[in-house]
C-alpha cells in the first residue's frame, strides 16, 4: 500500500479537488483506494460525497481517533454509486461546529495517541482491507492533524499556486516539517496561467525556478481551468468528464506517484 | 635499548589513542547535554514527556527515526526497529534506550527479550 498526503501551505490551492479526483482516477484503474479527510478544521468531503452516502454517517474519523470505533467501522464504501472498477472508501471528518471545536482543543498527549492510531489504521487498511492507495486530504499549514498524516505517509504532495506568497510559505514548511520528516515530497503547481511569474518582472521557466528554490521536483503543472473552478464541487470531474484535461493531468500525476 | 625504544613508541601510540577516545567521550557528553536541554524545553508545560509528532521534529534525526519506526509497532525489539531504519541492532538499542531515558519510550523485559513501545498517556481529558 502506498500512502499519499495532499498538503499545502495555505487554503484554496485546490488540494481537495486534487485529492478527491486523484482517488477516483486510481479507483477507476481498478485499485482499492481509501480517501481520508483529516482536515478537521474545515471538513468538506462529507459534502462532496453526500450524494454517494446511502445513510447518515455512523462513525467519523474523529470518532476513530477518539477511540469510539474500530478501524473497519470508519470507512464508507462509495464505489457502487460511482460505478468504479476498484473500491473507493472514504473516512470523513465531522463537520459539526462542536466536533471542529473539540478537535481544535486537543492536548499534546491526545495528539501523541492520535498519530499512533493513524499508524494502526494504515496497518489495518494494508493488511486487513486490501487497500492499494491511501490518500490523506489535509488541513493547510502546520496543523497537528496534518503533520500527523504527513508523518504516516510514504509520499507527500504539496499543491501550490504559482505566486510568491505561496512559494515562501511552501519553502518554510518544507524546511521546518517535510525535510525533517525525511519524506519523498513532490510539488503540483495548480491553477497555473502562462502569465504567472514566480519572481515578479522576471522572465523564467516557472517549473525550473520553483524546483531551484524549493529543491523538490514539480511533477505537474496544471493550468487554471475556468470550468473546473465553476463546477459544482459535488460533481466529481473524474467521474463525469474523465477526458477533461484536468483529469488527464491527474492521470499523469498518478503515474508519477506510482513510480516514486 | 632497542626494546626500550619500541616500548616508548608503543606507549606514545596508546597515549594518542586514549586522547582520541577522550575527545569522543567529550563529544558524547556534549551531545547528551544538548538532548537533555531539548527534552526539558519540549516538555516544560507537561508533567509527562509526550512523543507527539511536533515534539519529535525537535529531536536529532537519529532519535526521530527510531521513534517514528516505533510508532509502527505495538511494541518492538531493537532488531524490529533496525529492520525499519536500516541501522545496526546495537545502534537502535542505544537510540531506543536514549528515548527511554528521555521519557518518550517505555521498555519491558520478557525473558531475554527487551521490548520498546510508545505508549502515550492521556492526562488531560479534552
Amino acid at each position: 500500500m502506498k500512502t499519499i498526503s495532499i498538503h499545502s501551505s495555505r487554503g484554496g490551492t485546490g488540494k481537495t479537488e486534487i485529492a478527491t479526483n486523484l482517488a477516483c482516477v486510481l479507483a477507476s484503474r481498478g485499485f482499492n483506494v481509501a480517501l481520508l479527510d483529516v482536515d478537521f478544521r474545515a471538513p468538506s468531503m462529507v459534502i462532496i460525497f453526500s450524494k454517494a452516502l446511502n445513510s447518515p454517517v455512523k462513525y467519523w474519523l474523529n470518532d476513530f481517533l477518539n477511540g469510539r470505533c474500530k478501524e473497519v467501522q470508519v470507512l464508507i464504501d462509495i464505489s457502487n454509486y460511482y460505478n468504479l472498477k476498484g473500491k473507493l472508501q472514504v473516512g470523513l471528518a465531522n463537520p459539526s461546529v462542536e466536533a471542529i471545536q473539540n478537535m481544535m482543543l486537543k492536548s499534546q498527549a491526545w495528539e501523541a495517541v492520535a498519530v499512533k492510531k493513524l499508524f494502526s489504521l494504515l496497518s489495518s487498511l494494508n493488511s486487513d482491507m486490501g487497500i492499494d492507495y491511501c490518500i490523506f486530504d489535509t488541513s493547510p499549514g502546520v496543523q497537528y492533524s496534518s503533520v500527523n498524516a504527513l508523518a504516516c505517509s510514504d509520499v507527500c504532495v504539496i499543491v501550490m499556486n504559482s505566486d510568491l506568497v505561496d512559494l515562501i510559505g511552501t519553502k518554510n514548511m518544507l524546511k521546518d516539517i517535510f525535510d525533517i520528516l525525511d519524506k519523498k515530497t513532490v510539488i503540483i503547481l495548480n491553477k497555473f496561467s502562462p502569465e504567472n511569474r514566480i519572481i515578479p518582472n522576471e522572465e523564467n521557466d516557472l517549473v525550473s525556478k520553483t524546483e531551484e528554490i524549493l529543491k523538490h521536483p514539480v511533477i505537474s503543472k496544471i493550468p487554471c481551468y475556468c470550468d473546473v473552478l465553476q463546477a459544482e464541487r459535488m460533481a466529481l470531474l473524474a467521474i463525469q468528464q474523465p477526458d477533461h484535461p484536468f483529469i488527464k493531468k491527474l492521470e499523469e500525476v498518478a503515474d508519477k506517484i506510482d513510480g516514486l | 635499548m632497542e626494546e626500550q625504544s619500541s616500548l616508548v613508541e608503543t606507549l606514545a601510540k596508546v597515549v594518542e589513542q586514549l586522547k582520541l577516545v577522550n575527545d569522543k567521550l567529550d563529544l558524547i557528553v556534549k551531545s547528551n547535554t544538548e538532548l537533555i536541554q531539548i527534552f526539558e524545553t519540549s516538555n516544560e508545560s507537561s508533567s509527562h514527556p509526550q512523543a507527539d509528532v511536533m515534539t519529535l521534529l525537535k529531536l536529532p534525526a537519529s532519535l526521530r527515526r527510531t521513534a517514528m519506526a516505533l510508532y509502527k509497532f505495538q511494541r518492538a525489539t531493537a532488531d524490529d526497529i533496525a529492520k525499519v531504519t536500516g541501522n545496526l541492532r546495537a545502534v537502535e538499542s542505544s537510540f531506543a534506550n536514549q528515548l527511554v531515558r528521555m521519557g518518550y519510550v517505555k521498555k519491558k523485559r520478557e525473558g531475554r527479550t527487551m521490548y520498546f513501545s510508545i505508549e502515550p498517556e492521556l492526562e488531560a481529558k479534552k
